[in-house]
């Protein structure tokens, strides 16, 4: 029987990092992947969506440039080039991590893993062969997966998931998306783009709900309306019926049963955590209500020899998260004091315009009992914004009255994705609002956003003008000086 | 004008304390209630809170001072609207006047196996990631350090600090105590070996204060005072496992973590009843023996800051369930370091148990007034001759240590063969129980 120091089953984003943090602190390490490595996030999730986002976004920026005096005739869009490109992409960052498992001598194995018991591990490989190994440690990094809600069984040609939604070629005619998170708004929002008319069933009265700043996402909102996605809101989808080439779904509205004529269903309500696989109920792994395993700060399971990490081990379910709980397990198991101690998990949506935030809310600053200082400053007022064609949104800081330091940061706009790393190095470091303002933002460029905003919460931004007057939020007047 | 905040009442019986750190600096504003200073009164650290909002215009006394009850500590205004300043907290304070403050974070739910020493940095702590982690490889709660940068960020010069100082050199050092079924379960804190800051060949000084200072001090008298003698027997304790065994579960309907410590304090208490020499103090002022009626067993606690001993008051006449919840509420202000001075006075006798270490016996020193202490050891498997049968049996040793100005050896001898008659038939105390 093979035996290694540690086992990573899972070769995700939470999983692959793990292995390699493992390996480089001189353990001998095993990885398991019964799909491909680099998981949900590498092979049907960040990644990809990313990449049909931009080309969306550029087919769309392309078609609108007369304005500037550019003209273009005769722009096609060739699905099966765009899904080759979106693939070669993808097939970069896999191999990419391969080749990373073979120069830390990592082993890989592809095949299904199921405990046998809580010491070893039995594995079907996809070559067909079986086989038991054994491992010091674990590590827990199956992921999750697609909820599937009453009629509407995925069934990859009518009801998808994300992970079909991703390869669709042709672009559908028209799609219903059901549930309003992020997943379906940025699918939804890309494949409208592509010229699909969509429409998207929220349950709860809000997209996004409970997510990210309010502000923020009505921003998303108009936005959507204007580029005719048609959102509904509380509307619960009941089931789907052919009708001669389409298909009806049928949905309970305030108003009554409604139905909608499309060609495919997205079906994006959520992901549920991979804890009923693997035996993990049998060897004694503990979960709790909502599926998810139970693990201390260091991602120690009950069992200590067995860690999980990333979307299985809890929310937020997202790959960053998931990369950070890897390196913190492995450097437990090398021996390491390391712990979970990062004071919030930062969040991207890439809708159009992105959407990105770290840490409170003014709701959940003001809850936990902080006088708040918010500054909000607009796309508006930033010369590189207006230069880039892209001036919607807004960059807007929650800070403590009293002490100045910054809370939380939440951006709706173009870049807001590349914007927040600033906000979450900010936050962690402890800043105050005058450490921010105080820094030296280069100029034009987008960040310079962050340090007005930082003013602002001071009252004293330059490129906007704010009354003199207690409310501090108050809504900015724009003077455009670039 | 400045008026004067004098030191207030600490407890019953207590007339002075050692001042072992400010928690204000001259200038600083202060809340009402807020904690201003740390005195050591007896055995415990105590903070005491301001009576009311003002700011502090000189501090008087100075770290290391004896200071009396109603001597002057500090000179303050009153009443200035108070920029408030986090304490640094989390040692003792006198369950009435704790100040409020955000409580440490500590995710219990998701620690199913094992809680991590030091814990996570909790959501109020200002400091980078990098000084986060300095803390920890350290072995430095950073969640107790009042931070000196802008906005009470706390700086890697603090934890620095921190980490060599009385506290941090505790926490950072001595592995804590493991407790067995003897004592109230406490989840093992791991800190694990890290590489020392400074280089080899390099000595540290730190004062000698606080806890510390203390603990010297009452050994020292003690161990010169009294002269110590020990006897050692052996129990037979497979019974007494069986019993707590089959009785955990009915404690646990209850709330109640059973371990074998309420036990023997019952059956101590029942035998100190027959010796009476064994419940006893010496007043070596006025030269009396004073026998105690009540029965008020100590039992060592060890904590971050030192060996503490709070006792367990009445034994005589509570029930077992009852004195496993008077142990584990006072092992865990202990081990917060939040027990009052009345927790551990008026003790009559002491229980001292490193059972879960290991070791065969040891000669521990007695906790005066008192003239005995009795020493519980690990529970092993041995073979036994019973009957001319070698037998697999649960053997523990016990020793009683006491003060021979008191207590004669037959006594010792008489008494431990009492209490191990006692500790290896359970039912029998159901005779005497209360």
């Amino acid at each position: 029987m093979k035996t290694f120091d540690v086992c990573v089953i899972g070769a995700g984003p939470g999983g692959y990092v793990a292995a390699i943090k493992a390996a480089q602190l001189g353990k001998k390490v095993v990885v398991v992947e019964r799909e491909k490595i680099g998981g949900v996030c590498l092979n049907c999730g960040c990644i990809p969506s990313k990449a049909m986002i931009t080309a969306a976004h550029m087919f769309e920026k392309m078609s609108s440039l007369s304005e500037i005096g550019l003209s273009a005739s005769n722009i096609n869009v060739d699905m099966t080039k765009i899904q080759n490109w979106k693939e070669s992409v993808v097939n970069k960052l896999t191999t990419g991590v391969s080749g990373l498992f073979k120069m830390n001598g990592i082993e890989s194995i592809m095949g299904e893993a199921n405990f046998v018991s809580a010491q070893e591990l039995e594995l079907n490989c996809s070559n067909g062969e079986k086989e038991i190994i054994k491992a010091s440690n674990y590590i827990i990094a199956n992921g999750s997966r697609p909820i599937e809600i009453p009629g509407f069984n995925f069934d990859g040609k009518n009801v998808l998931s994300s992970t079909e939604a991703l390869t669709l070629n042709p672009t559908p005619k028209r799609l219903v998306v059901i549930g309003g998170g992020y997943i379906g708004l940025e699918i939804g929002s890309y494949l409208s783009k592509f010229g699909c008319e969509v429409t998207v069933l929220e349950a709860n009265s809000s997209l996004l709900s409970g997510v990210v700043d309010t502000d923020c996402v009505n921003v998303v909102a108009r936005k959507l309306k204007k580029k005719g996605v048609n959102v509904m809101l509380g509307a619960k989808a009941k089931g789907y019926k052919k009708v001669g080439n389409d298909l009806q779904v049928e949905l309970q509205t305030e108003k009554g049963i409604q139905t909608v004529l499309c060609d495919k269903i997205l079906v994006t309500v959520g992901r549920k955590p991979n804890s009923d696989q693997m035996n993990l109920s049998k060897i004694g792994i503990k979960v709790d209500q909502k599926g998810f395993v139970v693990v201390n700060k260091q991602l120690r399971t009950n069992i200590s020899h067995i860690f999980a990490i990333g979307d299985v081990a809890g929310q937020p379910m997202l790959a960053h998260k998931a990369s950070r709980e890897g390196i913190i397990a492995a450097e437990v198991i090398a021996g390491k004091n390391a712990i979970a101690d990062y004071k919030f998990v930062p969040a991207v949506i890439f809708t159009d315009p992105e959407i990105a935030s770290v840490g409170l809310t003014v709701e959940e600053a003001t809850q936990k009992g902080f006088e708040v200082a918010t500054g909000q400053f607009p796309y508006a007022a930033n010369g590189r914004a207006l230069s880039v064609m892209d001036a919607e949104g807004f960059v807007k800081i929650v800070a403590d009255k009293k002490t100045n330091v910054v809370l939380g940061v939440h951006i709706v706009g173009y870049e807001a994705s590349n914007l927040i790393s600033e906000a979450a190095l900010a936050i962690e470091m402890g800043a105050t609002l005058q450490d921010i303002a105080s820094t030296i933002h280069p100029h034009p460029t987008l960040p310079e956003m962050m340090m007005e905003a930082a003013e602002a919460a001071m009252g004293h931004p330059i490129h906007i003008f704010l009354r003199p007057k207690t409310d501090r939020a108050a809504r900015p007047t724009t003077r455009n000086a670039h | 004008m400045a008026i004067e905040f004098k030191l207030p009442e600490m407890g019953e019986g207590v007339t002075e304390g050692e001042l072992v750190k400010w928690l204000v600096k001259e200038g600083d504003s202060f809340t009402q209630d807020q904690p201003l200073v740390e005195m050591m009164t007896d055995k415990a650290t105590v903070e005491i809170p301001a009576s009311n909002a003002g700011k502090v215009v000189k501090l008087i006394a100075k770290e290391g001072d004896m200071v009396k009850v109603g001597q002057t500590l500090l000179s303050m205004e009153a009443g200035v609207g108070a920029v408030v300043k986090p304490a640094p907290g989390a040692h003792a304070s006198p369950p009435p006047a704790s100040p409020s403050r955000p409580a440490v974070v500590q995710t219990a739910s998701a620690a199913p196996v094992e809680s991590i020493f030091p814990p996570p940095a909790g959501a109020h702590v200002l400091a980078t990631p990098s000084t986060r982690r300095y803390a920890r490889e350290a072995g430095v709660d950073i969640n107790n350090l009042t931070g000196s940068g802008p906005a009470g960020r706390v700086t890697r010069e603090d934890v620095v600090k921190a980490s060599s100082g009385p506290m941090g050199a505790v926490s950072m050092g001595a592995p804590t105590m493991a407790r067995s079924a003897m004592m109230p379960a406490r989840t093992p804190t791991k800190a694990l070996p890290t590489a020392t800051v400074m280089g080899s060949n390099t000595e540290e000084r730190k004062p000698l204060k606080g806890i510390r200072k203390k603990i010297a001090e009452n050994l020292v008298r003690s161990k010169q005072t009294i002269p110590h003698f020990t006897h050692v027997d052996e129990v037979d304790a497979t019974e007494l496992v069986a019993w707590r065994a089959q009785m955990k579960e009915k404690a646990a309907e209850y709330g109640i973590k059973l371990t074998y410590l309420p036990f023997i304090m019952k059956a101590v208490s029942a035998t100190c009843r027959e010796f009476a020499m064994f419940n006893t103090a010496l007043d070596d002022e006025k030269n009396e023996i004073v026998r105690k009626h009540y029965f008020n067993i100590g039992f060592a606690a060890d904590t971050p800051e030192g060996l503490l001993v709070p006792n367990v008051k009445n034994v005589e006449s509570k029930n077992i369930l009852q004195i496993a919840k008077d142990i584990s509420e006072l092992a865990e202000k202990a081990r917060q370091g939040k027990l009052a001075p009345d927790d551990m006075k008026n003790g009559t006798i002491t229980i001292t148990n490193i059972g879960s270490i290991g070791g065969l016996y040891a000669t521990p020193i007695i906790n005066p007034p008192e003239t005995a202490i009795l020493g519980v050891y690990e529970i092993v498997k041995k073979p036994v001759v019973i009957n001319d049968e070698v037998q697999i049996r649960s053997m523990m040793n016990i020793t009683a240590t006491c003060d021979h100005r008191v207590i004669d050896g037959a006594d010792a001898a008489r008494f431990l063969k009492k209490l191990k008659q006692r500790l290896a038939s359970p039912q029998s105390l159901l005779l005497e129980m209360i």
